[in-house]
C-alpha cells in the first residue's frame, strides 16, 4: 500500500545539527524534527491562546475570555474537588499539562504531526507526574511517603501481599499515564489513516472500471468512517488531555492527603 | 538508555523498512524529551507566574465586584424597607392626629354646646324663678287682698245684719276659723 499508517509516526529532520554528546544521554543527533515543530506550534498555540485570554480581561467576559475561563476554572474545580485546598497550589502544573497534552492532540489531529504519538513524549509527561509525586511524597512527610503502601486498615497477615500490590501499582503508575496516551493516539490515528487508504484504494479500483466499480459503495463507506472517526478522535483529544489531568491531581492527591484521604 | 540507543541506531539505520514502530527508534527520543521539557518548564514558568494569577485576579475581582452588587443592593433594599416603614408610621401619626382633631373638635363642640345650653338654661331657670317670684308676689298680694276684702265685705255683713260694726279682732278669729 503507498499509504503506510505507521508511516505519519515517522521523526524526519527538518533541521540537522549533527551529533552532539549530551550529558546524560550520551551521543545524539540534535535536530530540528517534525515533532520538535509540533511541539513549538502546540506552546505558542497555548501561549498565544492564554495571551489573548488574559491581556484585557473584563469582569463581565467576552467570548474567547469566555473560553479559556472556562479550560481554567474547569482544572481549577477538578484540583480543588480532588485534593482539596492545597490543590491551588498543584494547578499550574496540572494545567499546564493538560493543555500541552490537549494543545498536542488537537494539533496532531487537524494540523499537523501528532507529539502524543510518540512513546518519548507520553513517558515523559507520565514520568514527571510521578516524579513530582515523589518530590512532594517526601518534601512533605519525609520518609512517612512510604505511607502510601500501607494503607490503614489491613489485617497484619494480609499486608506484605497489599504492601507488594500497592508497591507494584504506584511504579505502574507513570507506565500507564504514558501507554493510556501513546495508545489512544496511535490507535486512533493509524485507523484514520487506514480508513482514508481504503478510500483512494477502492477509488483507485473504481477507476479500472467494469467489476471494480463496486469499489465506490466502499470508498463512500470508508470516507464516512474517516469522518465519523475524525469526530470521535475530537472526543478523544480532548478526554485523554482530561483524563491525564484527573490521574495526575488523584496521585498527587495520594502525597498532598497522606494518611487522611483514603 | 544511551547504550540501547546506540545499538537501535545501527538496527534501524534504514527507517523506512519496516523495522516496527517509528516510536522506538530511540535516536529520536533525547531530542525531543529535551525539547519537551524544555518547553515544559517555559510554559509552567508562564502558567505559574502570569496566566495562573491574571485570571485569579479576574476572578476575585468578579467575585468582589458580585458580593459589592449584592451587598449594595441589600443595603438599597434595606433603605427601601425602612422608608417604607418610615411612611406608614407617618401616615399612621397623621391618621392618629387626624382622630385625634376630629374627637377633639366633636368634645370641644360638645362642650360649647353643653355651655350654651347651660347658659341658656341658667337664663330660663333665672327667668323662670323671676316669674315665680311674680306669680308668687302677685298671689300672695292677691290672697292679701282677698282677706282685706273677706274682712271689709265681711265687716259689712254684720253692720248690715246686726247694726253695729264687729271689732277687727272678731273678725280676724273668724277668718283664722275660716281658713283654719
Amino acid at each position: 500500500m503507498a499509504a503506510d499508517p505507521i508511516h505519519q509516526f515517522q521523526i524526519t529532520k527538518l533541521v540537522d545539527f549533527g551529533q552532539v554528546t549530551l550529558p546524560l544521554f550520551g551521543k545524539t543527533d540534535l535536530a530540528f524534527t517534525n515533532s520538535h515543530l509540533a511541539m513549538t506550534i502546540a506552546f505558542v498555540l497555548i501561549v498565544g491562546f492564554l495571551t489573548i485570554v488574559t491581556s484585557n480581561m473584563q469582569v463581565v467576559p467576552g467570548r474567547t475570555q469566555a473560553v479559556g475561563e472556562q479550560l481554567f476554572s474547569m482544572i481549577d474545580n477538578l484540583g480543588e474537588s480532588i485534593i482539596g485546598h492545597e490543590g491551588k497550589k498543584l494547578f499550574p502544573f496540572v494545567f499546564t499539562i493538560f493543555s500541552f497534552i490537549l494543545a498536542m492532540n488537537i494539533i496532531g489531529l487537524l494540523l499537523t504531526f501528532t507529539v502524543t504519538s510518540q512513546l518519548a513524549v507520553t513517558a515523559t509527561f507520565g514520568l514527571m507526574t510521578i516524579a513530582l509525586v515523589i518530590i512532594i511524597g517526601f518534601a512533605k512527610h519525609g520518609l512517612g511517603f512510604f505511607k502510601l503502601f500501607v494503607p490503614s486498615g489491613v489485617p497484619i497477615v494480609l499486608l506484605p501481599v497489599i504492601v507488594l500490590i500497592e508497591f507494584v501499582s504506584f511504579l505502574l503508575r507513570p507506565v500507564t499515564l504514558a501507554l493510556r496516551l501513546f495508545g489512544n493516539m496511535l490507535g486512533g490515528h493509524v485507523a484514520l489513516k487506514v480508513f482514508a487508504g481504503f478510500v483512494v484504494a477502492l477509488g483507485a479500483l473504481a477507476a479500472g472500471g467494469g467489476i471494480g466499480l463496486l469499489g465506490i459503495p466502499g470508498a463512500a463507506l470508508s470516507l464516512s468512517m474517516v469522518v465519523a472517526l475524525t469526530a470521535l478522535e475530537c472526543l478523544v483529544a480532548f478526554l485523554q488531555a482530561f483524563v491525564f489531568a484527573v490521574l495526575t491531581c488523584i496521585y498527587l492527591n495520594d502525597v498532598v492527603n497522606l494518611g487522611h484521604g483514603h | 538508555m544511551a547504550e540501547a540507543a546506540e545499538t537501535l541506531t545501527t538496527s534501524t539505520e534504514q527507517p523506512e523498512a519496516s523495522a516496527g514502530l517509528p516510536q522506538f527508534q530511540f535516536q529520536h527520543w533525547a531530542g525531543q524529551i529535551a525539547y519537551l521539557l524544555i518547553l515544559f518548564v517555559i510554559l509552567y514558568v508562564l502558567m505559574l507566574r502570569v496566566f495562573a494569577p491574571r485570571i485569579r485576579r479576574i476572578f476575585d475581582q468578579r467575585e468582589t465586584t458580585i458580593n459589592d452588587a449584592i451587598a449594595s443592593a441589600r443595603q438599597v433594599q434595606a433603605e427601601a424597607a425602612a422608608q417604607a416603614e418610615a411612611a406608614r408610621t407617618a401616615l399612621a401619626g397623621a391618621r392618629g392626629k387626624a382622630q385625634k382633631t376630629a374627637s377633639d373638635a366633636k368634645a370641644k363642640a360638645e362642650a360649647e354646646a353643653k355651655a350654651r345650653q347651660a347658659v341658656e338654661e341658667a337664663k330660663l331657670n333665672e327667668r323662670l324663678a323671676v316669674a315665680e317670684t311674680e306669680i308668687r308676689a302677685a298671689r300672695d298680694s292677691a290672697m292679701a287682698n282677698v282677706n282685706t276684702v273677706a274682712t271689709e265685705t265681711a265687716q259689712a255683713i254684720i253692720e248690715k245684719l246686726t247694726g253695729k260694726a264687729a271689732s277687727n279682732d272678731q273678725l280676724d278669729a273668724a277668718l283664722a276659723k275660716l281658713q283654719g
